[in-house]
């Protein structure tokens, strides 16, 4: 089912709370005009049975009925809306004022209809002379009665009217209050239609709608970024891989553009073979990334012993440290969950930076710790501290401190520490970089292992 | 040896033919899964290198059917795509190995060698003698021109390697891989490094140089002049 729209959510739940309140103040209205009618004409049959019943009270004898005669006629005759009937206890009847219509209905109690009008009853009985003597009355109520009905038929219609009215009217305001809504959604279309690097003005916008206005905007600055990073990334591949193609291009034309000794040939396909060795393990980094990127590198979860780890790669790359004069020192040990093969990559990206960075003569570190939030691994080693402002994004793809420089080994295409990231981000793990003094360490968060 | 090569790109079923050829292979080519399979089924091969994507039949069901015919001749799989379920499914389907585009055919060589060896069982040989270079495994020594040399566990298990795969060029990744149980392309020299420092202890102040390397591809142990 498709959910209303808020316009008629708001018109209706308008509708709803004027009806009720408008019904619970009829109801209301009618109960207590028909209390106070009611109490009214009690009170008039109330008087009326007193006052005739004191009347014959002051008979000695049932005998001089006849004297009290008059005064009766002149108390209850008088009405037209009074039915009075007064009967011995033999069934005589001694009094009656309108007794063709009253004749039959004085029996009984409470509101009894008849020829037409309804009549609301009292009746008592007295003792007079020492004889039991019955009052009854009658009030012709028809009138309230109809006034009830009238009224009933206004409150009805008053509330079908207020309802249609306060559902237009509610529809009106709700429009009308929801503008700023409409006029957001049309600026928050325009601007992400028009480009990422604009953003909705959020000073004019309603407090409510402000958070949302500022949740909108920081994701078009997330879209911002990871958009220049993609396209930063797609020119970054177009230029590597245009260095090595542009110098295979051009080493292959000189060659061919005379004859040359079969060294000379030979020598050429080395090198061509070494920038293809290059391009090849390049595209290899990429495709790793990008399987990384669409989470499809999912690694194995086996126990490992770090330190042990750690221990063959320094072996590996003892080999090359010793040529340096630099000594890669191992301390702490630790286990974790974690695919070897991808750790062992991770972690010889790290080493061979290291290696790389590190003058000779000098000290690498790896550490082994486990925290309080879990295991933490450090590869530190001297060297020429990084800026500030480049740390964070070391570890993005092709990233130089300085890009006219391509340290050390060309082979170095700038994606190892993308790639470390990479692992270690689907180890659920925290990469970061600290320099100072001198001194650069890349520190390995294993959250939540022990 | 002889080979199949069912590969539809003609540049490298070309290239790989023209190498395995030179590589002392008898080699032949398809360039269809249906040919492919025509050939394997009227004369046996020792080894079968197919690529994963060919018109008609696939790599796929082209091994299927070979080892429905009930053949278990070794296959290694070629393919431009690298993803787990395909390394899956070709391991599920009998594949014996399997190589991403783009490879270095001194890597493919060697895999292709390590699985006709495979095919055979070579015994293990505990002695090896290459010229004047005399190796005993179970004694971890190893003697040049009756003269000990001394070598570290590594350096030991790097001759041995070169030793038992006399006369083929091992790239890089592949002796990182076996030596050092580093299976992944890295950057660094360390190879080298442990070569040149192998080569300083075995083939420095000894006639004829043994460990030879092959610019660009990999390194060799073998006698000079040996075809």
């Amino acid at each position: 089912m498709k959910r209303l729209s808020l316009t008629a959510r708001l018109s209706l739940m308008f509708m709803l709370a004027v009806t009720g309140a408008l019904g619970v103040a009829g109801v209301f209205f009618y109960q207590l005009s028909q209390h106070h009618f009611d109490e009214l004409d009690w009170h008039t049959l109330e008087d009326k049975l007193q006052a005739s019943g004191q009347l014959l009270r002051s008979l000695d004898d049932l005998a001089q009925f006849d004297a009290l005669r008059p005064q009766l006629k002149a108390l209850l005759g008088g009405h037209s809306d009074l039915a009075v009937r007064i009967v011995d206890a033999g069934g005589m009847v001694l009094f009656a004022a309108d007794a063709e219509t009253t004749g039959t209905h004085l029996h009984g109690s409470a509101d009894a209809p008849a020829h037409g009008r309804m009549w609301r009853r009292r009746a008592a009985v007295i003792e007079v002379a020492g004889q039991p003597v019955s009052i009854e009355l009658a009030l012709d109520v028809t009138t309230h009665k109809l006034f009830f009905h009238t009224l009933t038929g206004w409150l009805w219609s008053a509330l079908v009217l207020s309802a249609l009215l306060s559902a237009g009217l509610g529809w009106l305001l709700a429009r009308s209050g929801l503008r700023p809504l409409r006029e957001v959604t049309q600026m928050a279309a325009s601007v992400s239609a028009r480009s990422l690097t604009e953003r909705i003005p959020t000073e004019s916008t309603p407090a409510e709608l402000q958070q949302l206005m500022l949740a909108f905007n920081a994701m078009l600055a997330r879209l911002e970024d990871a958009f220049v990073r993609l396209s930063n990334f797609s020119a970054d591949i177009a230029h590597e891989l245009r260095t090595p193609l542009s110098n295979l291009m051009t080493h292959t034309e000189v060659v061919l553009s005379r004859a040359r000794s079969s060294e000379n040939y030979q020598d050429n396909l080395y090198s061509n073979l070494e920038e293809l060795r290059r391009l090849a393990r390049m595209i290899d980094d990429m495709l790793f990334l990008a399987k990384a990127d669409n989470g499809l590198m999912v690694p194995e979860a086996q126990p490992i012993e770090l330190h042990a780890l750690c221990e063959k790669l320094l072996d590996f790359y003892q080999l090359t440290a010793d040529e340096r004069d630099i000594r890669i020192e191992l301390s702490g040990a630790a286990r974790i969950e974690g695919d070897p093969a991808m750790l062992h990559r991770a972690l010889s990206n790290l080493l061979s930076n290291a290696l790389r960075y590190t003058p000779d003569g000098e000290v690498i570190r790896v550490g082994i710790e486990a925290s309080g939030q879990g295991v933490v691994l450090s590869v530190g080693n001297p060297g020429a501290t990084i800026a500030e402002q480049h740390l964070p994004r070391l570890f993005d793809r092709f990233y130089r401190v300085d890009p006219a420089r391509r340290e050390g080994n060309p082979s170095n295409a700038g994606l190892g520490l993308a790639i470390t990231r990479s692992i270690v981000e689907a180890h659920r793990g925290e990469i970061l970089c600290r320099s100072s003094a001198g001194w650069t360490s890349f520190e390995i968060l294993f959250r939540g292992q022990k | 040896m002889k080979l199949l090569v069912a590969e539809d790109e003609p540049k490298t079923g070309t290239y790989l033919q023209q190498g395995l050829s030179e590589a002392g292979f008898t080699v032949d080519r398809a360039t269809t899964g249906t040919d492919a399979l025509q050939l394997i089924l009227s004369a046996p091969y020792d080894l079968l290198i197919l690529d994963v994507m060919m018109p008609g039949l696939d790599g796929w069901e082209v091994l299927r059917m070979v080892r429905a015919a009930g053949q278990d001749v070794p296959v290694l799989f070629l393919t431009a795509r690298d993803r787990v379920e395909d390394r899956v499914k070709g391991l599920e389907l009998g594949a014996d190995d399997y190589l991403v585009k783009p490879f270095a055919f001194s890597e493919l060589l060697a895999r292709v060698r390590t699985l006709l060896r495979r095919g055979n069982a070579a015994a293990l040989q505990t002695q090896l003698k290459v010229c004047n270079l005399e190796v005993d495994l179970l004694k971890r020594r190893a003697v040049r021109n009756g003269q000990r040399i001394d070598l570290t566990a590594k350096e030991f298990a790097l001759l041995e390697l070169l030793l038992r795969r006399r006369g083929e060029v091992l790239p890089k990744s592949l002796i990182a891989s076996q030596v050092w149980d580093m299976n992944f392309d890295s950057d660094t020299n360390v190879i080298e490094v442990a070569i040149r420092r192998l080569r300083a202890k075995v083939d420095d102040g000894f006639e004829p140089k043994l460990i030879h390397t092959a610019r660009g591809m990999g390194y060799m142990l073998d006698e000079p002049g040996a075809p």
